[in-house]
Protein backbone atom coordinates (compact mmCIF):
# COMPACT_ATOMS: atom_id res chain seq x y z
CA UNK A 1 0.00 0.00 0.00
CA UNK A 2 1.10 3.69 -0.82
CA UNK A 3 1.63 5.37 2.63
CA UNK A 4 2.95 9.18 3.59
CA UNK A 5 5.91 8.84 5.51
CA UNK A 6 6.52 13.00 6.02
CA UNK A 7 5.67 15.99 5.55
CA UNK A 8 7.41 19.00 4.31
CA UNK A 9 6.88 22.87 4.38
CA UNK A 10 8.72 25.51 2.46
CA UNK A 11 9.09 28.89 1.08
CA UNK A 12 9.64 28.58 -2.39
CA UNK A 13 11.08 32.21 -3.32
CA UNK A 14 12.10 32.96 -6.91
CA UNK A 15 15.31 34.41 -5.78
CA UNK A 16 16.39 31.00 -4.06
CA UNK A 17 16.51 29.34 -7.71
CA UNK A 18 17.93 32.24 -9.25
CA UNK A 19 21.03 31.73 -6.70
CA UNK A 20 20.82 28.29 -6.68
CA UNK A 21 21.01 28.23 -10.33
CA UNK A 22 23.76 31.14 -10.72
CA UNK A 23 25.84 29.44 -7.86
CA UNK A 24 25.31 32.18 -5.28
CA UNK A 25 24.41 29.92 -2.10
CA UNK A 26 27.59 30.46 -0.96
CA UNK A 27 27.66 34.12 -0.78
CA UNK A 28 26.99 35.46 2.46
CA UNK A 29 23.63 36.89 1.79
CA UNK A 30 22.33 33.39 0.29
CA UNK A 31 24.25 31.39 2.95
CA UNK A 32 22.24 31.73 6.21
CA UNK A 33 18.61 30.65 3.71
CA UNK A 34 20.45 27.60 1.92
CA UNK A 35 22.57 26.57 5.27
CA UNK A 36 19.07 25.89 6.58
CA UNK A 37 18.35 23.14 3.89
CA UNK A 38 21.29 21.08 4.39
CA UNK A 39 20.11 18.79 7.29
CA UNK A 40 16.93 17.92 4.54
CA UNK A 41 18.51 17.75 1.64
CA UNK A 42 20.88 14.67 3.54
CA UNK A 43 17.71 13.20 4.92
CA UNK A 44 15.69 13.32 1.74
CA UNK A 45 18.93 11.51 0.09
CA UNK A 46 18.04 8.82 2.81
CA UNK A 47 14.16 8.84 2.40
CA UNK A 48 14.20 8.37 -0.64
CA UNK A 49 10.55 9.27 -1.37
CA UNK A 50 9.21 7.56 -4.55
CA UNK A 51 6.57 10.47 -4.78
CA UNK A 52 6.21 13.54 -3.69
CA UNK A 53 2.70 15.31 -3.77
CA UNK A 54 3.48 19.18 -3.83
CA UNK A 55 1.32 21.60 -3.18
CA UNK A 56 2.07 25.04 -4.67
CA UNK A 57 0.63 28.17 -6.56
CA UNK A 58 1.39 29.12 -10.17
CA UNK A 59 2.44 32.17 -10.63
CA UNK A 60 0.45 33.62 -13.83
CA UNK A 61 2.39 31.36 -15.76
CA UNK A 62 0.61 27.88 -16.51
CA UNK A 63 -2.67 29.64 -15.55
CA UNK A 64 -3.93 33.22 -16.51
CA UNK A 65 -7.18 34.99 -15.82
CA UNK A 66 -8.99 33.11 -18.03
CA UNK A 67 -9.34 29.95 -16.07
CA UNK A 68 -8.84 30.13 -12.03
CA UNK A 69 -9.25 26.65 -10.58
CA UNK A 70 -9.27 26.68 -6.73
CA UNK A 71 -7.70 23.00 -6.64
CA UNK A 72 -6.26 21.31 -9.49
CA UNK A 73 -4.11 18.23 -9.63
CA UNK A 74 -1.55 17.18 -12.53
CA UNK A 75 -2.04 13.97 -13.80
CA UNK A 76 0.33 14.21 -16.83
CA UNK A 77 3.60 11.83 -17.27
CA UNK A 78 5.39 15.11 -17.43
CA UNK A 79 5.60 18.69 -16.71
CA UNK A 80 8.10 20.95 -18.25
CA UNK A 81 10.11 24.18 -16.28
CA UNK A 82 8.20 26.99 -17.43
CA UNK A 83 9.36 29.97 -18.81
CA UNK A 84 8.57 32.96 -16.36
CA UNK A 85 9.44 35.57 -18.59
CA UNK A 86 13.61 34.93 -18.64
CA UNK A 87 14.18 31.53 -20.23
CA UNK A 88 12.84 28.25 -18.50
CA UNK A 89 15.01 26.97 -15.70
CA UNK A 90 17.59 25.24 -16.54
CA UNK A 91 15.97 22.26 -13.78
CA UNK A 92 15.33 18.54 -14.61
CA UNK A 93 11.80 18.37 -16.27
CA UNK A 94 9.57 16.73 -13.47
CA UNK A 95 7.83 13.41 -13.85
CA UNK A 96 4.39 12.67 -12.40
CA UNK A 97 2.41 9.35 -11.44
CA UNK A 98 -0.40 9.67 -13.54
CA UNK A 99 -1.58 6.38 -12.22
CA UNK A 100 -1.41 7.62 -8.61
CA UNK A 101 -2.52 11.24 -9.73
CA UNK A 102 -5.54 9.62 -11.12
CA UNK A 103 -6.22 7.54 -8.36
CA UNK A 104 -6.48 10.45 -6.06
CA UNK A 105 -8.52 12.91 -8.68
CA UNK A 106 -11.40 10.23 -8.48
CA UNK A 107 -10.99 9.49 -4.49
CA UNK A 108 -10.88 13.53 -3.72
CA UNK A 109 -13.70 14.20 -6.45
CA UNK A 110 -15.60 11.49 -4.65
CA UNK A 111 -15.12 12.68 -1.22
CA UNK A 112 -16.57 15.76 -2.70
CA UNK A 113 -13.46 18.48 -3.44
CA UNK A 114 -14.46 19.36 -6.71
CA UNK A 115 -10.79 19.23 -8.60
CA UNK A 116 -9.58 20.55 -11.79
CA UNK A 117 -7.49 17.87 -13.68
CA UNK A 118 -4.85 18.73 -15.80
CA UNK A 119 -3.27 16.84 -18.04
CA UNK A 120 -0.73 19.38 -19.74
CA UNK A 121 0.80 22.08 -17.95
CA UNK A 122 4.27 23.93 -17.15
CA UNK A 123 5.31 24.07 -13.49
CA UNK A 124 6.86 27.38 -12.41
CA UNK A 125 9.52 28.51 -9.67
CA UNK A 126 6.31 27.97 -7.26
CA UNK A 127 6.99 23.48 -7.83
CA UNK A 128 10.59 23.61 -8.74
CA UNK A 129 12.17 25.40 -6.18
CA UNK A 130 11.13 23.46 -3.49
CA UNK A 131 12.35 20.65 -5.66
CA UNK A 132 16.25 22.20 -5.74
CA UNK A 133 16.01 23.36 -1.95
CA UNK A 134 15.30 19.67 -1.55
CA UNK A 135 17.48 17.63 -3.53
CA UNK A 136 19.53 19.98 -4.75
CA UNK A 137 21.00 20.30 -8.61
CA UNK A 138 20.91 16.58 -9.83
CA UNK A 139 20.93 15.23 -13.39
CA UNK A 140 17.56 14.09 -12.99
CA UNK A 141 14.80 14.55 -10.03
CA UNK A 142 15.17 11.76 -7.71
CA UNK A 143 11.01 10.98 -7.14
CA UNK A 144 8.29 11.73 -9.21
CA UNK A 145 6.02 14.15 -8.85
CA UNK A 146 1.88 14.82 -8.56
CA UNK A 147 1.65 18.76 -8.80
CA UNK A 148 -1.55 20.08 -6.31
CA UNK A 149 -1.69 23.91 -7.61
CA UNK A 150 -3.90 26.11 -5.05
CA UNK A 151 -5.34 29.78 -5.87
CA UNK A 152 -4.25 31.68 -3.42
CA UNK A 153 -4.08 34.75 -5.72
CA UNK A 154 -7.83 35.61 -6.78
CA UNK A 155 -9.80 36.19 -3.64
CA UNK A 156 -11.24 34.27 -2.11
CA UNK A 157 -8.66 31.82 -1.79
CA UNK A 158 -9.90 28.43 -0.16
CA UNK A 159 -10.05 28.50 3.48
CA UNK A 160 -7.12 27.06 5.71
CA UNK A 161 -9.89 24.43 6.77
CA UNK A 162 -10.81 23.46 3.54
CA UNK A 163 -7.11 23.37 2.58
CA UNK A 164 -6.60 20.83 5.86
CA UNK A 165 -9.47 18.81 4.94
CA UNK A 166 -7.98 18.56 1.42
CA UNK A 167 -5.03 17.20 2.74
CA UNK A 168 -7.09 14.79 4.73
CA UNK A 169 -8.54 13.64 1.83
CA UNK A 170 -5.82 12.95 0.07
CA UNK A 171 -4.18 10.93 2.75
CA UNK A 172 -7.66 8.70 2.29
CA UNK A 173 -6.96 8.38 -1.01
CA UNK A 174 -2.68 7.63 -0.92
CA UNK A 175 -3.85 4.83 1.89
CA UNK A 176 -6.23 3.29 -0.66
CA UNK A 177 -3.59 2.99 -3.31
CA UNK A 178 -2.71 -0.77 -3.62
CA UNK A 179 0.80 -0.20 -4.77
CA UNK A 180 3.75 -0.02 -2.28
CA UNK A 181 4.74 3.87 -2.43
CA UNK A 182 6.56 5.91 -0.20
CA UNK A 183 5.14 9.22 -0.53
CA UNK A 184 5.70 12.49 1.17
CA UNK A 185 3.56 15.54 0.99
CA UNK A 186 5.28 19.01 0.44
CA UNK A 187 3.23 22.59 1.43
CA UNK A 188 4.90 25.63 -0.16
CA UNK A 189 4.74 29.32 -0.48
CA UNK A 190 4.65 32.16 2.35
CA UNK A 191 5.72 33.04 5.02
CA UNK A 192 5.44 36.30 6.02
CA UNK A 193 5.65 38.76 2.78
CA UNK A 194 4.19 41.39 1.27
CA UNK A 195 4.84 42.24 -2.72
CA UNK A 196 2.33 45.06 -3.53
CA UNK A 197 1.64 48.58 -1.90
CA UNK A 198 3.20 50.84 0.42
CA UNK A 199 2.94 48.40 2.88
CA UNK A 200 5.60 46.11 1.15
CA UNK A 201 8.13 44.48 3.28
CA UNK A 202 6.11 43.11 6.07
CA UNK A 203 7.37 40.44 7.89
CA UNK A 204 5.89 39.18 10.98
CA UNK A 205 8.78 36.88 12.91
CA UNK A 206 6.43 36.05 15.68
CA UNK A 207 3.71 34.93 14.17
CA UNK A 208 5.75 33.07 12.22
CA UNK A 209 7.23 31.06 14.17
CA UNK A 210 4.09 30.76 16.42
CA UNK A 211 2.64 29.51 13.33
CA UNK A 212 5.56 26.66 12.48
CA UNK A 213 4.88 25.97 16.54
CA UNK A 214 1.71 24.81 16.06
CA UNK A 215 2.51 22.77 13.14
CA UNK A 216 3.64 20.38 15.72
CA UNK A 217 1.94 18.33 17.90
CA UNK A 218 -2.02 17.49 17.62
CA UNK A 219 -3.27 20.67 18.05
CA UNK A 220 -5.35 21.65 14.51
CA UNK A 221 -6.04 25.30 15.32
CA UNK A 222 -3.94 25.98 12.42
CA UNK A 223 -7.17 25.25 10.40
CA UNK A 224 -9.42 27.95 11.82
CA UNK A 225 -7.13 31.58 11.08
CA UNK A 226 -9.18 33.35 8.70
CA UNK A 227 -7.83 35.53 5.58
CA UNK A 228 -8.18 38.35 7.30
CA UNK A 229 -5.72 37.31 10.06
CA UNK A 230 -3.00 36.08 7.29
CA UNK A 231 -3.19 39.65 5.32
CA UNK A 232 -2.78 41.84 8.83
CA UNK A 233 -0.70 39.50 10.56
CA UNK A 234 1.97 38.34 7.49
CA UNK A 235 1.66 40.93 4.09
CA UNK A 236 -0.86 40.32 1.33
CA UNK A 237 1.09 37.25 0.22
CA UNK A 238 1.27 35.30 3.78
CA UNK A 239 -1.93 34.22 2.69
CA UNK A 240 0.32 31.42 0.87
CA UNK A 241 0.47 29.82 4.11
CA UNK A 242 -2.97 28.05 3.34
CA UNK A 243 -0.89 25.74 1.35
CA UNK A 244 1.46 24.20 4.33
CA UNK A 245 -2.06 23.09 6.05
CA UNK A 246 -3.01 20.82 3.00
CA UNK A 247 0.58 18.91 4.08
CA UNK A 248 -0.31 19.60 7.52
CA UNK A 249 -3.62 18.18 6.56
CA UNK A 250 -2.16 14.78 4.92
CA UNK A 251 -0.13 13.71 8.27
CA UNK A 252 -3.10 12.65 10.33
CA UNK A 253 -3.66 13.85 13.96
CA UNK A 254 -0.41 13.97 15.53
CA UNK A 255 2.93 15.32 14.02
CA UNK A 256 6.78 15.09 15.44
CA UNK A 257 9.15 18.14 14.02
CA UNK A 258 12.97 16.33 12.43
CA UNK A 259 14.00 19.63 11.42
CA UNK A 260 13.00 23.29 11.69
CA UNK A 261 14.65 26.56 9.79
CA UNK A 262 13.53 30.01 10.05
CA UNK A 263 15.68 33.03 8.19
CA UNK A 264 14.81 36.63 7.64
CA UNK A 265 15.39 38.20 4.75
CA UNK A 266 15.56 36.33 1.11
CA UNK A 267 14.66 39.18 -1.31
CA UNK A 268 11.27 40.60 0.20
CA UNK A 269 10.45 37.37 2.46
CA UNK A 270 11.16 35.36 5.20
CA UNK A 271 11.92 31.31 4.37
CA UNK A 272 10.38 29.32 6.75
CA UNK A 273 10.94 25.62 6.66
CA UNK A 274 9.66 22.69 8.53
CA UNK A 275 9.98 18.42 8.23
CA UNK A 276 7.26 16.44 9.88
CA UNK A 277 6.54 13.30 10.57
CA UNK A 278 3.15 11.34 11.15
CA UNK A 279 2.58 9.66 14.67
CA UNK A 280 0.42 6.90 14.44
CA UNK A 281 -1.52 7.14 18.46
CA UNK A 282 -3.04 3.40 19.99
CA UNK A 283 -6.86 4.01 18.89
CA UNK A 284 -5.86 5.73 15.60
CA UNK A 285 -8.00 3.33 12.97
CA UNK A 286 -6.06 4.27 10.05
CA UNK B 1 -17.14 22.89 7.24
CA UNK B 2 -16.74 26.42 8.57
CA UNK B 3 -19.48 27.95 9.23
CA UNK B 4 -21.34 30.27 6.31
CA UNK B 5 -19.96 34.05 6.77
CA UNK B 6 -21.40 37.17 5.72
CA UNK B 7 -19.44 37.79 2.13
CA UNK B 8 -19.89 41.64 2.73
CA UNK B 9 -17.85 41.69 5.79
CA UNK B 10 -15.57 39.70 5.07
CA UNK B 11 -15.15 41.86 2.03
CA UNK B 12 -14.80 44.88 3.62
CA UNK B 13 -11.93 43.99 6.18
CA UNK B 14 -9.65 44.01 3.31
CA UNK B 15 -10.26 47.89 3.13
CA UNK B 16 -9.02 48.25 6.81
CA UNK B 17 -5.32 47.21 6.09
CA UNK B 18 -3.26 49.96 5.63
CA UNK B 19 -1.48 50.53 2.40
CA UNK B 20 -2.53 46.65 0.82
CA UNK B 21 -4.45 46.06 -2.36
CA UNK B 22 -6.47 42.58 -1.76
CA UNK B 23 -7.30 41.12 -5.47
CA UNK B 24 -10.88 40.59 -4.86
CA UNK B 25 -13.12 39.49 -7.07
CA UNK B 26 -13.67 43.30 -8.37
CA UNK B 27 -10.55 44.14 -8.81
CA UNK B 28 -10.28 41.17 -10.70
CA UNK B 29 -13.15 41.97 -13.26
CA UNK B 30 -11.80 45.39 -13.37
CA UNK B 31 -8.55 44.37 -14.36
CA UNK B 32 -8.84 41.47 -16.76
CA UNK B 33 -8.07 43.19 -19.81
CA UNK B 34 -4.95 44.35 -17.79
CA UNK B 35 -3.19 41.57 -16.42
CA UNK B 36 -4.12 39.56 -19.71
CA UNK B 37 -2.01 42.42 -21.57
CA UNK B 38 0.66 42.01 -18.81
CA UNK B 39 0.53 38.46 -19.69
CA UNK B 40 1.05 38.81 -22.99
CA UNK B 41 4.70 39.90 -22.54
CA UNK B 42 5.49 36.32 -21.72
CA UNK B 43 5.95 35.49 -25.26
CA UNK B 44 9.31 36.84 -27.08
CA UNK B 45 7.81 38.35 -29.91
CA UNK B 46 5.34 40.23 -27.60
CA UNK B 47 8.13 41.79 -25.59
CA UNK B 48 9.74 43.20 -28.80
CA UNK B 49 6.55 44.84 -30.35
CA UNK B 50 5.66 46.15 -27.00
CA UNK B 51 9.61 47.63 -26.42
CA UNK B 52 9.14 48.97 -29.57
CA UNK B 53 6.16 51.16 -29.19
CA UNK B 54 4.42 50.77 -25.96
CA UNK B 55 1.65 52.62 -26.50
CA UNK B 56 0.75 51.23 -29.81
CA UNK B 57 1.13 47.72 -28.26
CA UNK B 58 -1.36 49.10 -25.32
CA UNK B 59 -3.82 50.50 -28.02
CA UNK B 60 -4.17 46.98 -29.12
CA UNK B 61 -5.85 46.10 -25.83
CA UNK B 62 -9.21 46.77 -24.08
CA UNK B 63 -7.26 48.78 -21.18
CA UNK B 64 -9.15 52.28 -19.89
CA UNK B 65 -7.32 55.32 -20.82
CA UNK B 66 -6.30 55.20 -16.94
CA UNK B 67 -5.08 51.93 -17.44
CA UNK B 68 -2.69 52.96 -20.04
CA UNK B 69 -1.40 55.64 -18.62
CA UNK B 70 -0.70 53.93 -15.40
CA UNK B 71 1.26 51.23 -17.17
CA UNK B 72 3.12 54.19 -19.14
CA UNK B 73 4.16 55.56 -15.75
CA UNK B 74 5.05 52.52 -14.34
CA UNK B 75 3.22 53.55 -11.57
CA UNK B 76 2.22 49.93 -9.42
CA UNK B 77 0.09 51.47 -6.93
CA UNK B 78 -1.90 52.96 -9.58
CA UNK B 79 -2.50 49.91 -11.34
CA UNK B 80 -2.85 47.46 -8.41
CA UNK B 81 -6.12 50.43 -7.80
CA UNK B 82 -7.34 49.94 -11.52
CA UNK B 83 -7.45 46.30 -11.03
CA UNK B 84 -4.14 44.96 -11.62
CA UNK B 85 -2.57 42.15 -9.88
CA UNK B 86 1.24 42.20 -8.85
CA UNK B 87 1.87 38.35 -10.20
CA UNK B 88 0.54 39.90 -13.88
CA UNK B 89 2.45 43.06 -13.48
CA UNK B 90 5.89 41.17 -12.77
CA UNK B 91 5.69 40.30 -16.19
CA UNK B 92 6.27 44.36 -16.82
CA UNK B 93 8.64 45.00 -14.49
CA UNK B 94 10.78 41.67 -15.89
CA UNK B 95 10.62 42.41 -19.02
CA UNK B 96 12.01 45.93 -18.15
CA UNK B 97 14.30 44.03 -16.27
CA UNK B 98 13.88 45.26 -12.74
CA UNK B 99 13.85 42.28 -9.71
CA UNK B 100 10.79 41.98 -7.78
CA UNK B 101 12.71 44.09 -4.68
CA UNK B 102 13.16 47.12 -7.53
CA UNK B 103 9.64 46.93 -8.45
CA UNK B 104 8.69 46.33 -5.14
CA UNK B 105 10.52 48.83 -3.37
CA UNK B 106 8.60 51.97 -5.78
CA UNK B 107 5.35 51.22 -4.10
CA UNK B 108 6.14 51.98 -0.82
CA UNK B 109 7.67 55.06 -1.54
CA UNK B 110 11.02 54.08 -0.33
CA UNK B 111 14.97 54.88 -2.23
CA UNK B 112 15.74 51.00 -3.17
CA UNK B 113 18.87 51.47 -1.06
CA UNK B 114 16.41 52.07 2.12
CA UNK B 115 13.93 49.43 1.53
CA UNK B 116 16.66 46.94 1.01
CA UNK B 117 18.34 48.23 4.36
CA UNK B 118 14.82 47.58 5.96
CA UNK B 119 14.50 44.15 4.50
CA UNK B 120 18.37 43.34 5.99
CA UNK B 121 17.64 44.74 9.67
CA UNK B 122 14.25 42.38 9.36
CA UNK B 123 11.55 43.68 7.67
CA UNK B 124 8.82 45.88 8.16
CA UNK B 125 7.16 45.37 11.72
CA UNK B 126 3.54 44.90 11.55
CA UNK B 127 3.03 46.62 14.44
CA UNK B 128 0.56 49.99 14.06
CA UNK B 129 -0.05 48.20 10.30
CA UNK B 130 -2.37 45.89 11.19
CA UNK B 131 -5.45 47.83 10.86
CA UNK B 132 -6.97 51.65 10.06
CA UNK B 133 -9.34 51.72 12.32
CA UNK B 134 -8.25 50.26 15.63
CA UNK B 135 -4.29 51.55 14.78
CA UNK B 136 -2.10 47.82 16.60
Amino acid sequence: MARITAGVATSHIPALGVATDLGKTEEAYWKPAFAGYEWTKAWEAEQKPDVVILVYNDHASAFDMRVIPTFAIGCAEEFQPADEGWGPRKVPVVHGHPDLAWHIAQSLILDEFDMTIINEMDVDHGLTVPLSMMFGQPDQWPAKVIPIAVNVVTYPPPSGNRCWALGEAIARAVASFPEDLNVQVWGTGGMSHQLQGPRAGLINTEWDNRFLDRLEGNTDALRHIPHIEYLRETGSEGIEMVMWLVMRGALGRTTRALHRHYHVPASNTAVGHIVLEPITELGDTE
Amino acid sequence: MTPPRDIHQYLAEFDDIPGTRVFTAARARQGYHLNQFAMSLMKAENRERWKANERAYLDGWKLTEEQKQAVLDRDYNRLLDLGGNIYFMAKVFSTDGQSFLQAVSTMSGMSLEDYQAMMLAGGRSPTGLRSLKDKY
